[in-house]
């Protein structure tokens, strides 16, 4: 579905000049809350949730110095072995255009089978407009109704049940439930 | 949130996307605005923020805290 370039949002330009230089080095998904704002819910979000496949320090030093070179900043370093240490410690680091404070990426490296699970599900959207690779409709909904269980989590689920009412696997739903409670929930 | 808030609350969302399931080619130029709006203001007050003593000092601290 093609809409005007003046629709696009500032949260949109970002996340797709952003997985342009991603693109060209690894695997990524958008998952939780920019996928749902992607499909028309009005909420806020200071930040887009990124999962990218694990790299090596060296591939990953050029994919980070691929951002620098193309207007990106990291908020926990310049140093790319330093924010290196941050991903394989299972901890998300942030990227923002250069001297702006939002939005924000942020990005963690896939951890276990779920994300594994998640990178190779990975779906385009045509609803979005955008031209991103999501998790998909169902592991999003999946994730927000059995793990992250907040009232925005649980609206965000709602409101892409209702956008996505003839499309929705239950039955996978049901399986990715069922991986979410014995990976991350045991 | 009260139950009838809530309620209300929950009711609005539905109504909004199906109206956004109803109408692929218009949501987004509505919602735009909104999206947009938040994170101008959000940039318009750190920059105001940064200017002040102790400003760089406070953001890195409001960062941290969303970390």
């Amino acid at each position: 579905m093609d809409r005007g370039i003046d629709d696009k949002t500032i949260l949109d330009k970002f996340a797709e000049d952003f997985v342009r230089v991603i693109d060209k080095h690894c695997k990524y998904i958008i998952v939780s809350g920019f996928v749902a704002i992607a499909h028309g819910r009005s909420r806020g979000t200071e930040d887009i949730d990124m999962i990218i496949e694990k790299l090596s320090k060296e591939q990953f030093s050029i994919l980070h110095k691929d951002l620098l070179k193309n207007g990106f900043e990291c908020m926990q370093s310049e140093d790319s072995d330093v924010v290196y240490e941050y991903l394989t410690n299972k901890t998300s680091v942030r990227y923002t255009r250069i001297g702006e404070f939002l939005p924000e990426m942020e990005i963690k490296f896939a951890k276990d089978e779920i994300d594994e699970f998640q990178l190779k599900t990975r779906k385009k959207l045509p609803l979005t407009g955008s031209d991103i690779y999501f998790s998909s409709i169902e592991m999003n909904i999946a994730f927000k109704e059995t793990y992250l269980k907040s009232d925005k989590d649980m609206e965000d689920a709602r409101h892409l049940r209702i956008i996505y009412k003839d499309k929705i696997n239950e039955n996978e739903i049901n399986e990715i439930k069922k991986m979410i409670r014995r990976v991350r929930m045991k | 949130m009260s139950g009838k808030v809530r309620e209300e609350h929950k009711d609005q969302i539905e109504r909004w996307a199906n109206y956004v399931r109803e109408h692929p080619y218009e949501w987004k130029s509505k919602l735009k605005p909104f999206i947009d709006g938040q994170i101008i203001m959000a940039r318009r007050f750190y920059s105001k923020l940064a200017e002040t003593s102790e400003g760089m000092e406070k953001i890195k601290l409001l960062r941290n805290l969303n970390s």
